[in-house]
């Protein structure tokens, strides 16, 4: 009967297995499903869920579902069994777990007790079960430079390793202990691990989606977590003040900063007015926060419960969106990040100034209304004959003229009566006086135009062009710019008898959305472009608006002393500005808003948020209720509480959070972490190779006060760490990615490492200004939306460590991006290692290389230009082979070449 | 380290000893020489290459391939139900095409008067008519078309086939992402990116206009000095290599350079166009007096020699960006429809249709699987205030020809008047599972883990649309 009727959903061969149970083998119905309790009980018929089911005794559980119900007779038999003790012979069969519920590993409270003191113990017992054992220390040279790129992120100095390779000859542990300490005290460590955790936590600098903005104040965030870093601040303490640093700190910029974690990933800014797009733009753009949230400090793919319950975790869809309703009053954007103090001193200084600008203000504004009294009467006995400008056409039929230039000079536009500017123009007409008159005006026609434009499109010169008033297309439109004046030079002199111009495109509407209209206008024309006659005005057309007339009339109604007293006042305008300017501003970052009585939060059916089911509440996970305190707010608890409330219970004795925390350490020292996807300790991510071990290393993390030098520390001065990475045939058949770690896994450097690398081979990197603005490794083009273009042969002032780029989404930069930065789209908790072609053709032909290696080659002054390159990109003398090579490149092409070719070589990347 | 993939080359490689030469490891890092089942392929394949034209910015199904006789009769009055607010506000009455629709080829397929070229090509033409987008929005919108997710991150369509398939040649890249003159389309690199599959599977620009980038040998560089830095590497490295046994990357980077010094002698050649005869230039229209429409004629061109030349996915762009200049970079016509489209299609329409002439009179359509692609439709509405319309996610067109497609079909269909799809309403999930069974895979199998979910191509949706298979 099992296999009939259930297994189709409840065996490990099921398509997709339904309620987490499994009925083909004694243990799946022993272990239940996701009840969690036992299906059959045996011996009681009427106990277990599974008789109940199958008697269709509870609704919406009816089994086999949509079938009609099992025979009477069969059900009987079944009761009949379970009566007699349910013997099951299927004992061997294996039970394929196919999702995790809470007794999954990484769900456990840390061990207490260990087997083994320190890392090694772990390291050798596991090597010892498959016969392996660690490799012998690593020689003093390679171990310098796998020390100081691990810690630094950059190569050490020949001097620096001549150092150590002496000390390390005195004594080796005295030696290695002291390197360490500097590496670890050097700021440089926190720009490199400050880097590994903005991997880690979505950092980029632009809000992605269509407009994909540069943003150019979020870099505070940036050189917060290195100073974090360097200054070994607690990292509970860091990832709290990541989630609630403006309420933990509010006031104080270095602690608020922390906040802007939440806004530091992509979002969708393009004013959606479809109200159901809107609705799931920000259901998106919270699920960037919860996902973030997750991944960087649980591990845990939360996002997956977003549509239905998490299919492999045990999250059910409720757990999504309580912790989703902690973030549901925050929004991005940037704000004023000051002291009390400043704070005080800005509104103490601009609030006397405010007034006085409202001041002036008030005394222009009634003097302006005095003198439009006046220009109403006289405007009342104006006479204007003809209609206004007309943004499908205002034309105007002159006198037959022999002209080849001709000019149009504009003072206002239907948006502004004071300037030209602004207006816009889509096409402009030359009409001959004949009997079929012909536009001569038109580019094909031989003609040009001439106007400065209003705006650019960099990449696209055409684009918002005078050229477009003279295409015959009445789509696209010249913006104008300043002077608004437009030149039409036609190829030959010609009659004319009407001319015109378009703003509407096509010849429908008027609309005023397609842009201003010029309304105020004259007309010339010349045979040399020189002598110019004007023949027609927009003078006697009806003004555009009583804006528009008055301006027509204001000088002649201003009375000199008004003329005066308007003059004093303006330039008193100009002196409050001028002060208000001069107070400096408060400083402000993208560190978001936060909205004081957030929207409810209801679980959304299917993830859809046109369909709100339940409210929930912020609370924690259900899903670490038995190894953490849990917590539930109000339905209207306070924004801040709930985002601190998270934070407390996410660092609080959260087995989860330092497990995953020491992971990554070990993933970053090692390229691999004990468990290989480091943001995921789910079903779906990897299990430990070392469960125990991380166990430890979780213990020891907490018992450091969540200090990370002091693990660094333990983990780079264990044996496993300082042995040698050297192959061996016979460790590599076992476990041919030193998994176990028989020997220290060598890795090529990651994309930051490169470039920096070769600024400093080259003696360009540039240590100051630790942070600040970051640099660009590209041209950054806004028109509506952004465009990356990257840099072909980058300036000095990009000489800083690759940490300070300003890494924008959707960004392609070259070395970098070749090398496998990640486009952070998502947080990437390890990089990919690639090998491409690309990253060959840019490191050899890129510009930035070839700088790089003239620098380089002016270094190699000495009587040994070979020797002394070596020594200063790899820090040893050249082998026999290398020598003979780089001294027959050299005799051929120079030391640049020479240069260029030592920056590309496979020893200056990849380290042991 | 990294991705399974890699993996399972590098244990492949592990089992060889170490004396694997170059040309060995270059065939393992880009491609599987045509074999006839290519490695990564579930079922023998019906089409190796892609060639995707996309028309970035809505371009409007109603106003180029679905003919809406009702909407020609309605025309000024209001469509049935409450006025609705899209994507920019208020919409109007019903507007109809400005251009008539005719009849062509042998299926009598009915298409805009505006594209009398692409008219030739109906009979080879499976139309989707059914499509419907879950964006409204260009940027998220182009993404979903590229990668079936609207937010970016996620690989595109020829990252996925790269990853699957591996390359069809030695010495250009997998996957090329040819842009229009005008610039990047909506989202920009994010419709040619790798998402998180390995960054060699991105989309690599190369146009008439843009050279690929850091191809060329420096100027001051001579050819002999290129020629002995080779040789200091090659040198340098195997000694490198061998002094540090067990792994496999550092032989796969010497590997990557003699790749990239082929690269440089084949990418300029293939780009070369004046290789091509006149009455070629003359079918494309390259030096045609419309500068858009020679210039993309030109990528048109140099299509087909990426596609000859063995490129596995080649997107072609026709049109860029949303722009405060609309009307002139992409197909959205908020405004002036009539004016818009009179300068998109010339600039389209002969360039596209001489492409697929020249493929299929060279035999080329028995391989490859031609694509056209937009992100969204528009409304049969006006914008209120315009002659344009706004954006439809509810309805649009896309078409496949070539290897393994029917051709003269039309699969599904808009209501009457192209406001909805409703008969065999279909999706970029349904668009791509129906690509990737063309190309031999099987789009629920295709799979790649990251941050915690083996991710397919097609999410968790998809079908294949089995009328439009040969």
């Amino acid at each position: 009967m099992l296999v009939e009727h259930c297994y189709e959903c409840h065996s490990a061969k099921a398509k997709k297995l339904k309620g987490g149970l499994t009925l083909d083998s004694k243990a799946g119905w022993q272990k239940g499903g996701d009840s969690g309790t036992p299906v059959i009980v045996p011996g009681k018929p009427d106990e277990g869920l599974f008789l109940r089911y199958v008697r269709h005794l509870e609704p919406d559980m009816e089994m086999p579902p949509k079938k009609p119900k099992l025979p009477d007779a069969l059900i009987a038999d079944f009761a009949t069994w379970i009566k007699a003790g349910a013997v099951d012979p299927r004992d061997q069969a294996t039970v394929e777990v196919k999702r995790a519920d809470k007794s999954w590993w990484s769900l456990q409270p840390l061990a207490k007790d260990f087997k083994y003191p320190d890392i090694d113990g772990f390291i050798d017992a596991r090597l010892a079960e498959q016969k392996l054992a660690r490799r012998a220390p690593a020689k003093p040279q390679a171990l310098i430079r796998r020390l100081t790129y691990d810690l630094t992120g950059l190569p050490p100095s020949q001097p620096e390793v001549d150092a150590f390779v002496a000390a390390h000859q005195a004594d080796a542990r005295q030696a290695t202990e002291a390197l360490v300490d500097r590496l670890l005290a050097s700021p440089r460590y926190g720009e490199h691990w400050g880097r590994h955790w903005l991997d880690v936590v979505r950092f980029g600098e632009s809000n992605g989606f269509e407009r994909n903005f540069v943003i150019d104040d979020l870099y505070p965030f940036r050189d917060y977590v290195i100073r974090s870093l360097n200054d070994d601040k607690p990292f509970d303490q860091f990832m709290r003040e990541h989630l609630a640093g403006d309420v933990l700190g509010k006031f104080d910029p270095s602690v608020e900063i922390g906040s802007a974690f939440l806004v530091a990933g992509p979002y969708d800014d393009v004013g959606n007015q479809d109200a159901v797009a809107k609705k799931v733009i920000r259901s998106a753009t919270l699920d960037d926060m919860v996902t973030a949230t997750g991944s960087a400090f649980l591990g845990l793919t939360i996002n997956c419960a977003r549509c239905h319950h998490h299919k492999f975790d045990p999250i059910p869809t409720e757990d999504y969106y309580r912790i989703r309703s902690a973030f549901e009053g925050v929004v991005h954007g940037r704000r004023p990040l000051a002291t009390k103090e400043q704070t005080q001193a800005y509104n103490a200084s601009m609030g006397p100034l405010n007034k006085e600008r409202a001041q002036v203000v008030a005394e222009q504004e009634t003097l302006t209304k005095a003198i439009e009294t006046k220009a109403k009467a006289v405007l009342a006995t104006r006479k204007y004959p003809r209609p206004k400008a007309d943004t499908l056409l205002t034309e105007e039929i002159i006198k037959p003229t022999e002209a080849r230039f001709v000019k149009l000079t504009m003072s206002a536009t239907s948006a502004n009566p004071k300037s030209g500017d602004g207006g816009r123009i889509s096409e402009f007409e030359i009409w001959t006086d004949e009997a079929t008159p012909r536009n001569v005006a038109l580019a094909s026609h031989g003609s040009k135009a001439e106007g400065v434009k209003g705006i650019t499109a960099e990449d696209f010169p055409m684009a918002y062009s005078a050229a477009l008033t003279i295409d015959g297309d009445e789509g696209a439109q010249w913006y104008i710019g300043t002077p608004a004046e437009l030149v039409i030079t036609l190829p030959r002199v010609e009659k004319i008898g009407r001319l015109g111009y378009r703003t509407a495109k096509g010849r429908v509407l008027r609309d005023n959305s397609q842009g201003a209209t010029p309304c105020e206008y004259e007309m010339f024309v010349s045979l040399d472009g020189k002598e110019w006659q004007k023949v027609a005005d927009s003078y006697d057309r009806e003004a555009w608006s009583p804006a528009h007339a008055f301006e027509r009339v204001r000088k002649e109604v201003t009375t000199p002393d008004e003329a005066k007293q308007l003059g004093l006042l303006s330039r008193q305008l100009a002196e409050v500005d001028r002060r208000i300017a001069a107070v400096p501003k408060l400083p402000s970052a993208w560190i978001g808003n936060h909205q004081a009585k957030p929207e409810p939060t209801f679980v959304q059916k299917g993830g859809d948020p046109t369909k709100p089911a339940g409210q929930v509440v912020p609370s924690s996970l259900a899903v670490l209720d038995l190894v953490t305190k849990p917590y539930a707010l109000k339905a209207d608890a306070g924004e801040g509480d709930r985002r601190l409330a998270l934070a407390n219970w996410i660092t609080q004795d959260n087995p989860i959070t330092a497990r995953v925390l020491a992971n990554r350490l070990w993933h970053y020292h090692f390229g691999t972490g004990l468990v290989d996807t480091p943001s995921d300790f789910g079903f779906m991510g990897s299990k430990p190779t070392h469960p125990e071990l991380l166990n430890f290393l979780a213990r020891r993390l907490v018992k450091h006060g969540w200090k990370l030098k002091a693990v660094h520390r333990e983990i780079v001065l264990s044996q496993t760490y300082l042995q040698s990475a050297d192959f061996d045939e016979s460790a590599a058949r076992v476990d041919k990615d030193a998994r176990l770690l028989w020997r220290f896994p060598p890795r090529r450097l990651g994309a930051e490492e490169i470039r920096d690398t070769l600024l400093a081979t080259a003696g360009q990197l540039k240590l100051e200004p630790m942070g600040g603005p970051g640099f660009r490794l590209y041209r950054y083009l806004a028109n509506n939306v952004s465009t990356y273009i990257p840099l072909d042969a980058p300036g000095p002032e990009t000489y800083r460590r690759s940490v300070y780029h300003q890494n924008a989404r959707a960004s392609v930069v070259d070395i970098l991006n070749d090398f496998d930065l990640p486009d952070i789209a998502f947080a990437a908790p390890k990089r990919a290692n690639t090998t491409s072609p690309l990253q060959a053709l840019t490191l050899l032909n890129n510009g930035f290389t070839l700088d790089m290696a003239k620098a380089f080659a002016a270094r190699l002054d000495g009587p040994d230009p070979v020797t002394q390159a070596y020594s200063i990109a790899l820090q040893r003398p050249p082998t026999s082979t290398e020598r003979a090579a780089a001294e027959k490149l050299l005799a051929l092409h120079g030391k640049p070449a020479f240069c260029r070719a030592l920056l590309n070589s496979n020893a200056l990347i990849f380290i042991e | 380290m990294s991705d399974s993939l890699e993996l399972t080359r590098r244990r492949f490689l592990g089992q060889m000893t170490t004396g694997m030469t170059g040309l060995a490891l270059s065939r393992l890092l880009m491609s599987d020489l045509g074999a006839a089942m290519p490695p990564g392929a579930h079922f023998a394949p019906k089409a190796k290459q892609v060639l995707q034209i996309f028309c970035p910015g809505a371009a409007s199904h109603i106003d180029l391939w679905d003919h809406k006789p009702l909407l020609e009769k309605y025309d000024g009055t209001p469509l049935p139900g409450p006025v609705e607010v899209t994507f920019q506000g208020k919409n109007g009455n019903l507007m109809k095409s400005p251009w008539a629709f005719k009849p062509a080829g042998k299926s009598g397929k009915m298409i805009s008067s505006n594209l009398p070229h692409m008219a030739q090509h109906v009979d080879d033409i499976a139309f989707i008519h059914s499509m419907t987008s879950r964006s409204n929005t260009h940027g998220p919108g182009c993404v979903a078309m590229n990668t079936c997710f609207t937010r970016e991150g996620y690989p595109s369509g020829g990252a996925w086939i790269s990853h699957a398939l591996g390359s069809l040649n030695q010495n250009l890249p997998t996957y090329v992402s040819v842009q229009d003159v005008r610039g990047e389309p909506p989202n920009g690199k994010a419709n040619w990116g790798n998402g998180f599959l390995p960054a060699r599977h991105q989309g690599v620009s190369m146009a008439a206009q843009q050279a690929l980038r850091n191809l060329d040998r420096p100027a001051g560089i001579s050819s002999a000095e290129d020629e002995a830095t080779r040789e200091f590497l090659r040198a340098t490295n195997l000694e490198h290599a061998e002094a540090h046994t067990g792994n496999d990357e550092l032989r796969a980077r010497i590997a990557a350079y003699e790749l990239a010094a082929k690269m440089q002698l084949a990418a300029p050649e293939v780009s070369d166009l004046s290789r091509e005869p006149e009455h070629v230039h003359a079918l494309y229209g390259t030096k045609d007096a419309n500068p858009l429409k020679a210039a993309y004629a030109k990528n048109c061109l140099l299509t087909r020699r990426f596609l000859e030349q063995g490129v596995r996915y080649v997107s072609l762009y026709c049109a860029s960006r949303a722009s405060g200049v609309d009307g002139l970079l992409n197909w959205d016509a908020h405004r002036t429809l009539k004016a818009d489209y009179d300068r998109h299609c010339p600039v389209f329409d002969q360039p596209t249709a001489a492409l697929l002439s020249d493929l299929k009179q060279r035999g080329m359509l028995d391989d490859v699987l031609i694509i056209w692609c937009t992100e969204f439709g528009r409304m049969p509405t006006h914008q209120v205030g315009t002659t344009g319309r706004d954006h439809n996610p509810d309805a649009y067109t896309t078409w496949m020809m070539g290897a393994g497609v029917k051709g003269g079909v039309s699969y599904g269909a808009t209501d009457d008047f192209g406001r909805r799809s409703v008969t065999d309403v279909a999706t970029c999930y349904d668009f791509y599972a129906t690509v990737l069974h063309l190309l031999g895979l099987d789009h629920e199998k295709l799979t790649y883990y990251h941050n915690g979910v083996n991710r397919r191509f097609t999410d968790v949706h998809g079908h294949v649309i089995k009328p439009v298979l040969a």
